[in-house]
């Protein structure tokens, strides 16, 4: 007979792991979201202000952060090919950051950067090393070389790095220890790129150029052209850090930044190829705004070239297009492709739990039946809707428009809560 | 398609049940996907054992398949042994897709 050796169906994460962080991020996301309707004035302003502070952090830590860290406890036999090291480590993972994370944004809507705030920030970094061991431990299992977990390797090594240095000017920022030669509001710009760039992109790209072609059911894989998205990324980040620290020269920053664009454009040219020889031709909403938020990559680095234009050519620096770089990269690139994948991974997750233990009964439900397509699109519209109005809010100084588009996001957010307790809630089919 | 068995009748009977399992990533069933590496009918004792693969190694919906496989073999096959054996030997690829599973695709 055909077919041997023997293997078995492998070990996939526990529901029970996963489920949390997604629920957790839920949340976050709704709490950022009220929190910028609150805040909005504050976007009229300069952006190292509490309420700014507190909305980022929501948003990088509760909303982007948890999401990605219970996605890819989740995916790591699909991205790594071998299974998870420990379920209790990822536990331990979410509930160090899960109890830190509101100790920080507490803390940073109070402006106090005393023991609460500096107990939460180490509760995340110790969170982060937990994560880092655990994908250390499963990688090294693995028998083959294979890039997307050294993207996600790499990219949990420079959130260690982030959340660390985070910690450190907090310490800094109250006098009592001086950690820096400078004050902490100098080295902003740099934890802020460690993990825009170094997490966020780089487990994007690795994951992203993983799951893109599978979603679509693609053929394409290109090995080659990742390792070179990899090292131009990494290249960037290092580059960047090194001229910070040793030659902070405006105008010097182009280097990475056009290491990172060339990165992007290679990266999108590998999602169209893989989009190409895709064998479904029907895309779905889900992978559209995933797709959607590829391009969306694009727009903050357009905005950070315009930015160090300025500060190249005026030697000052506009703090709207600064609150706009930020902006687009939170709740434009990062949220728009969580909103999209969480619909082709969470009903996936819910799905196995399901009907995992069921008998088979004949023709079985998708897992995209699990949650209601029309409020998907609702919510992408408010989505797009409210990122469209409070960007140009910040660019014309608009509270109205900040409002309004804070409102529209403020929707967008209590759509997706609802779509995500739909289906965490969901028991058996009904139709 | 590397498919093979040793009884064509109940081959054509076995599918008839498998094509109500889907891979649910895709939305195809996974006699049209390809999925299905063999059959093979015993008489003594009565035994039916399939070969099956995954569209990858590590698929988080493998073991619902196998699962829902092994179900489905039951109910076409009452009272027979269902024997559900998993292998990457080949490893699945696209080109195992049957002309009928390229159509509901759109390809």
């Amino acid at each position: 007979m055909i077919g041997s050796p023997l293997a078995s169906a492998a070990r996939t994460t526990s529901w029970k792991v996963v489920i949390p962080f997604y629920i957790y991020a839920a949340v976050s996301f709704l709490v950022g979201t009220v929190l910028l309707l609150f805040s909005h004035n504050a976007f009229t302003g300069h952006y190292f202000q509490p309420h700014i502070l507190a909305v980022t952090h929501t948003m990088a830590l509760g909303w982007g952060t948890m999401i990605i860290l219970g996605a890819s406890h989740q995916l790591f036999p699909v991205l790594i090919e071998t299974d998870l090291h420990s379920e209790k480590m990822a536990y331990a993972s979410f509930l160090l950051a899960g109890t830190g994370i509101p100790l920080l944004i507490f803390s940073f809507y109070r402006f106090n950067m005393g023991t609460v705030a500096q107990l939460g920030g180490s509760l995340v970094v110790t969170a982060v090393l937990c994560y880092l061991a655990n994908i250390f431990i499963s990688i090294s299992r693995s028998k083959r070389e294979n890039v997307h977990a050294v993207f996600v390797f790499t990219a949990a090594l420079w959130l260690l790095i982030t959340v660390s240095l985070g910690l450190a000017l907090m310490i800094n920022l109250t006098g009592q220890h001086h950690l820096f030669p400078r004050d902490s509001l100098h080295y902003l710009t740099l934890h802020a790129h460690l993990g825009i760039v170094g997490w966020f992109l780089l487990l994007v790209l690795g994951v992203g150029s993983r799951l893109i072609p599978m979603f679509l059911i693609s053929k394409y894989t290109n090995p080659r052209v990742l390792w070179i998205i990899y090292y131009l990324v990494n290249a960037a980040l290092l580059g960047y850090a090194l001229l910070f620290l040793y030659l902070p020269k405006a105008g010097l920053n182009f280097i990475p930044v056009v290491l990172v664009l060339v990165a992007l454009l290679l990266f999108a040219w590998f999602c169209r190829k893989a989009y190409q020889a895709r064998i479904r031709k029907k895309v779905d909403h889900q992978m559209k705004v995933s797709l959607v938020s590829v391009g969306l990559l694009v727009l903050p680095t357009l905005v950070l070239l315009a930015l160090i234009g300025i500060l190249t050519a005026t030697g000052q620096e506009r703090t709207e297009v600064t609150l706009l770089y930020g902006f687009t990269i939170f709740f434009g690139w990062i949220t728009a492709i969580i909103l999209g994948m969480t619909f082709k991974t969470l009903p996936f997750i819910v799905w196995n739990k399901v009907y995992r233990p069921r008998a088979y009964i004949g023709k079985m439900p998708s897992p995209k039946d699990l949650y209601s397509d029309k409020v998907f699109v609702t919510m992408a519209f408010a989505y797009l809707a409210g990122f469209i109005g409070f960007a140009a809010g910040i660019l014309a100084v608009s509270s109205w428009l900040l409002q309004l588009g804070s409102a529209l996001l403020l929707v967008a957010a209590v759509l997706y809560n609802w779509s995500i307790a739909k289906m965490v809630t969901q028991k058996k089919f009904n139709t | 398609m590397n498919f093979r068995t040793n009884n064509e009748e109940k081959t054509e009977k076995a599918f008839e049940g498998l094509r109500f399992v889907d891979d649910p990533e895709v939305g195809l069933n996974v006699v049209d996907l390809g999925l299905i590496y063999g059959l093979e009918f015993e008489d003594e004792p009565k035994r039916v054992t399939c070969m099956l693969t995954f569209t990858t190694e590590f698929c988080p919906m493998g073991e619902s398949i196998q699962a829902n496989v092994t179900e489905s073999l039951k109910m076409s096959f009452p009272g027979e042994e269902i024997v559900v054996n998993i292998t990457f030997d080949p490893p699945w690829s696209w080109d195992m897709i049957s002309e009928a599973g390229r159509e509901f695709l759109g390809g």
